[in-house]
This record gives structure tokens, sequence and C-alpha cells, in this order.
């Protein structure tokens, strides 16, 4: 509660970079606006998602921040600037744009696709060539790639370059109409995780349209849950959507489970690992009989050399010497990173035979344990009075204690 | 632009070999019907038109006819489709093309009959009438090319902050060449057939020489001009055939 609270608090001082004030659009032939009278404030250094069912006006809104969908009124605002009546060519140059589909120009190569904008604000060749590199660099394409043409990559490494493309001169603000929604499930996630990875580096303001609930979890620090013509039924951090939906359209849209999405949006390493006896292999019978006489957990967790979790040994595993430790027991199997959400740690809990869980660091060394009650312990604490509220709300509408 | 076609390695030998193929083939078919027509006795009126400066002469007719027709038809029908796909002249797009359907729907002979009667006999109302009659498959060319290009890498290009005309000739023009290209050759096939009847509003080429040798019954004359039209034909197609693959982008 507490760090949301100074999170908040920090969001709030930092400087607006978009702002858009009673946008409104007519397309022309149609009674309806398809964006009505929307008002909202885009920060600095955050990814703001744009979600909402299918034909809310969501793309049309993105559209009209770097104005390739005309406003038909209302104004906007870039780094304090009004950009609503600015030659748009040029605007668009200062926003990176990404679209599902990418649209790499085929017939130019991969390094001529990355310069476009660099080539029409007039940099020298020099400055194009080093920053392609870079670029290239940064996402994850080999150097030997630049002049190939697209039709020699992936589906995968396309996005990648739509996104170099889309960087190459440096904007600080980024949009992007469901970026990840053309690339197979698995694929998306890893673009999804590496996305994130690079933001934490670069810190653009990124505007990001998607229609899937859990992508824009993922992604969000912030996310805009649009009803019909583009209005605002809640616009705040993932954590307050899902403890706290303003109305039961956003309950309804986030669907069944909002706790259990919640938990993806903690880490392992957020919460405390149970205290648990270990051992090491090398120390030898005796010392491992030692601790097991001295714990009340009934298992004790034996390490290797390296500090990597090895096997998980009970009384009677370690009665008698018959076997070297190295073979006594069960291996340490449910083994997850500190870096894993609470959702992940979990899911290898359940599967796990002892419902508990080895927390290991980025090299595999031994950090803690976790078991069902920690975890319990820990989504309690982030958010008690929260709960409580809840739960008085959902005794109040169903009579009793809810599910 | 940097995406030229460049042979190289195993794959451009091959391709050379292909692209060599056919003017041998030519070559050896102009051979044979010079043998041809030098083992016959020749009479005072094939002599006439066999001879060495009226066969270049007409043939060069026949190639001016069909090159100023092309390269004035490309001009008109790439411009012209170029602005048929804009947004601002959708209503008078089917208009457009209604009349260039007429230019082709009309059999030839008849258009050029009709330039003739209307305008007058020689030279230029041949050109014109060439135009009108192949009009049709470079503006069709055109539009399609245009339009099957991806909306998507389009709205990529306008979303970056390329201007309209830049994302007409550094995007849309490009990736329409293959199609346009192709447009052009047909054309220019078109032309050069189409040609050998203008010698009837007497704007003259190869076309004479075998309308003559038809009237005055003379195969010998007919078998030459025939032969070489036939010739000439296969040989422009051959050039257009390379220059489609010269000029395709790479890439695609």
């Amino acid at each position: 509660m507490t760090d949301e609270a100074t999170k908040e608090n920090t969001q709030k001082t930092s400087e607006t970079m978009i702002r858009l004030e009673d946008l409104s659009k007519v397309f022309p032939g149609q009674d309806e606006p398809a964006v009505d009278d929307l008002s909202m404030d885009i920060y600095e250094g955050e990814i703001v998602v744009l979600v909402g069912p299918s034909g809310c006006g969501k793309t049309t809104t993105m559209k009209m921040i770097n104005r390739l969908i005309e406003p038909s009124s209302g104004r906007i605002f870039l780094q304090g600037e009004d950009v609503t009546k600015v030659n748009s060519d040029k605007l668009r140059r200062r926003i990176g744009y990404v679209i599902q589909q990418i649209g790499l120009f085929p017939h130019m190569t991969i390094a001529d696709n990355i310069a476009t904008v660099p080539k029409m604000l007039g940099w020298d060749k020099e400055r194009i060539s080093d920053r392609t590199d870079e670029l290239l660099e940064t996402v994850g394409i080999d150097l030997s790639y630049r002049d190939r043409y697209p039709k020699e990559l992936s589906g995968g490494q396309r996005q990648r370059i739509g996104v170099a493309r889309a960087m190459a001169a440096d904007p600080s603000v980024l949009l992007m109409d469901e970026p990840f929604g053309a690339i197979d499930p698995i694929t998306r996630d890893r673009l999804q995780d590496e996305f994130l990875r690079l933001q934490r580096e670069i810190k653009k303001t990124i505007v990001f349209v998607t229609h899937d609930i859990d992508e824009a979890i993922k992604m969000g620090d912030r996310i805009a849950i649009l009803k019909h013509q583009s209005k605002i039924a809640q616009y705040d951090t993932p954590e307050k959507i899902l403890t706290d939906p303003a109305d039961d359209f956003v309950a309804d849209f986030i669907g069944a489970g909002a706790s259990i999405k919640r938990l993806s949006l903690s880490r392992v390493e957020d919460i405390e690992p149970a205290d648990w006896p270990v051992a090491s292999l090398s120390d030898g019978y005796e010392h491992v009989q030692e601790k097991m006489r001295s714990t009340e957990k009934g298992y004790v967790l034996l390490l290797d050399d390296g500090d990597r979790p090895s096997r998980w040994v009970s009384a009677e595993d370690i009665e008698h010497d018959d076997v070297p430790l190295e073979e006594a027991g069960r291996p340490a199997v449910a083994i997850v990173e500190a870096s894993s959400s609470l959702y992940t740690t979990l899911d290898t809990m359940i599967t796990s035979y002892k419902g508990s869980a080895i927390v290991v660091d980025g090299e595999g060394h031994y950090q803690g344990v976790v078991d069902f009650d920690t975890v319990l312990e820990a989504i309690n604490a982030m958010r008690p009075e929260e709960q409580t509220r809840d739960r008085a709300k959902r005794d109040v509408q169903t009579g009793d204690g809810g599910r | 632009m940097t995406s030229q076609a460049k042979t190289s390695g195993p794959q451009g030998a091959a391709r050379l070999l292909r692209y060599l193929t056919m003017p041998i083939f030519l070559g050896l078919a102009c051979l044979a019907l010079y043998l041809y027509v030098s083992s016959q006795n020749l009479d005072s009126i094939e002599q006439r038109s066999l001879n060495p400066s009226a066969i270049i002469e007409q043939t060069g007719r026949l190639i001016e006819l069909a090159g100023i027709s092309t390269v004035i038809v490309v001009v008109l029908g790439v411009t012209t489709g170029v602005l048929l796909t804009r947004p601002y002249t959708r209503r008078v797009t089917p208009f457009v093309i209604g009349l260039a359907n007429i230019g082709q729907a009309v059999p030839s002979i008849g258009l050029l009959a009709l330039f003739a009667l209307t305008w007058d006999f020689g030279f230029w109302p041949a050109i014109v009438a060439l135009v009108a009659y192949s009009f049709l498959s470079i503006l069709r060319n055109t539009m399609v090319g245009l339009q099957q290009v991806d909306s998507s890498i389009i709205e990529a290009a306008r979303g970056m902050g390329m201007t309209k005309l830049a994302v007409l000739f550094r995007i849309e023009l490009p990736l329409a060449v293959p199609i346009i290209l192709a447009g052009i050759r047909t054309a220019l096939i078109i032309n050069v057939g189409t040609a050998t009847l203008v010698t009837f509003i007497g704007a003259g080429g190869l076309g004479e020489m075998i309308n003559n040798a038809i009237r005055l019954d003379r195969t010998v004359v007919l078998i030459t001009a025939s032969g070489l039209t036939a010739i000439l034909a296969l040989f422009i197609d051959w050039l257009a055939g390379v220059a489609e693959d010269i000029l395709r982008p790479r890439g695609l």
C-alpha cells in the first residue's frame, strides 16, 4: 500500500507528456461520434494501455495523437505544446509508430527501413549508420541482417525491426497499435518481456492499444479501460483496476479471476521467503541429521557445492547412511527465479509435491523457500483495507460470504 | 534507390543463359530468312522490295511507330493511373476506365479508320490510334499495381511522417513497378502488332511491305516481311522481359 502510494505520488509530480483535451471525432457520413469528448493526461516515461472491446474507438483515439486521424474537435498537447494544428507530417516524425501488421517496406533493406525517419530529418550518413547498428543491437538482431530484405525475416524478427524503426530518431513518444497481436503466443510472450526490459532502459512514453486485458495488465504502468465512443470507464494502475474496478463494465471486462491476474503483478522477490533448514551435500550425514533434529519442518534442503538446490530429505531418508547424500530423498524440483511473478510461483507450487517452491537468483543460487502460507500472507498484506471493504460489499450484494 | 539487380554466382550464370537463348534463336531465324531469300530468283518487283535500304527503312518505321506510341502511352497511362487511384478522383474513375475500355474494344483497324476519317492520314494519326488502343493495358496495370500495395505499408509510412508525395514515389510506385512493367510489355506487343496495320492509313512500316506483297502476289516478299515482323515482335518482347527482371525492386 505504501509502495503504491509513493508510486502514485511520483507519477503525479512527473511531467505530462501528452494531454488530450475534449477530443472528439465524427467520421463523415456518421451520426454518432467514434470518440466523444475524451480528455486524458499521459505521463512521461509510462506505458499507458488503451484497452476496450472492439469498436470502442481506442485505435481512433491513438491515431488522433499523431493525427493520422484528424480530430473533429478538441486539442492535443505534446510536451506542453499545442500540436493540434502544426504540420502533421513533421509532427509524426517526432512520434514513433508501430502497428500490428508492422508494415516494413519490402523493397528496402533492413537498414534502409530503420533509416526512414532519420533520412527525412536530414541526418548525415555516418550518424544514420551508427544509429542503425545501435538499434539492431538493442532489439537483438544480428548486424549481418543489415542488408537483408524483410521477407527473409521471421515474424518475431520483423516485429523487432518494426520497433527499431519506430525508435530510429529517438522519439520521446511511441504509439503502438496491437504490436504483438499477429504473433504466436510463445513468441509474443518473449517479445513482451524483451520490450518491458528495453523500456526500463529507454523510458519512453508509450501509448499502447490492445483488446487483450491480460496484455494490458502485463504491459501497462497505467490502463485506460474504454467504453463505447472512447469514454473512459477507469484510468488507473493495473493494481487499482484489478482490486477496485470502478464499475460493472470494468469488472466484466477484467473477467473472472481478477485476484489471480493480480498475482502476475507481484514478484516473488517482493515477498519474504520462509526460513528453511538447509545443509550442504558435502557436510555429511551427521550434520544433516543434526539439522533435522533442530527443525520442525520435517524436511531439509540439500545444496550442492555451487549453492544450488539439489535434494529434499526427510528424517526417514537420512536415518541410515546406506546411500550417498547425493541420492538420498527426492530431487529438488519446483524452482523459481526471484524475478518470477507470484502467478508463476503459485503455479509451480501447485504442481510440486510438497506445495512449496525454492527461490533462486539469476545464477541458480539458493535464496529461500516460499510455500502457500507465505504467498497467502503476502497477498493479504498487499491490500488489507481493500479486501475487507470488498468482502463487505460482496456480503451486502449477495447476502453471503461471497465465493 | 539502392535496389538494382546484381547477378552473381551460379544463379547469375543460369540467368545469363536464359537471357541469351532468345537472341540466338532470333539470329538463327534471321539467317534462315536471308539464306531463303538468297536462294530464290528475284524478279524486278521483288528486287525493289527486298533491297537492304528498303527493308531497313520499313523496319525502322515500324520500330519508330511502336516506340514513340509506347513512350507516349506509358507517360499518359501511368500518370492517369496514379491520379485515378488517389482518393479525390474516386468519382471519375469508372468513367475514365469506361473510356479506355472503348479504346480497346473497338477493333484496331476500325479505330485506325476512325482516326483517318475524322482527322487525317499519316504518321501522327497512326500514333494517336496506337496510344488509344494500348492505353487500357497500362492504365489498368498501373491501377492494379498501386491498389495491391498493402495498406498497412502505406499506413506505416504515413505514420512515420512521410508526405503523401514521398509515399507515392518511394513506396507505392516502386512496389507497383513489377505490375506496371508487365502492362508496358503488353502495350509494346500490342503496338508492334497494330503498327503493321497503320499502312492502311498511309503511315508505312513493314505492314506496307506485307500489304504490297499480298496485292502483287509475291510470296518471297510476303515471307520476308512477315518473318521480319515476327522476329521484331519477339525481340521487343524479349527486351521488355529483360527490363522487367532488371527493374523489379529487390526484396519483392
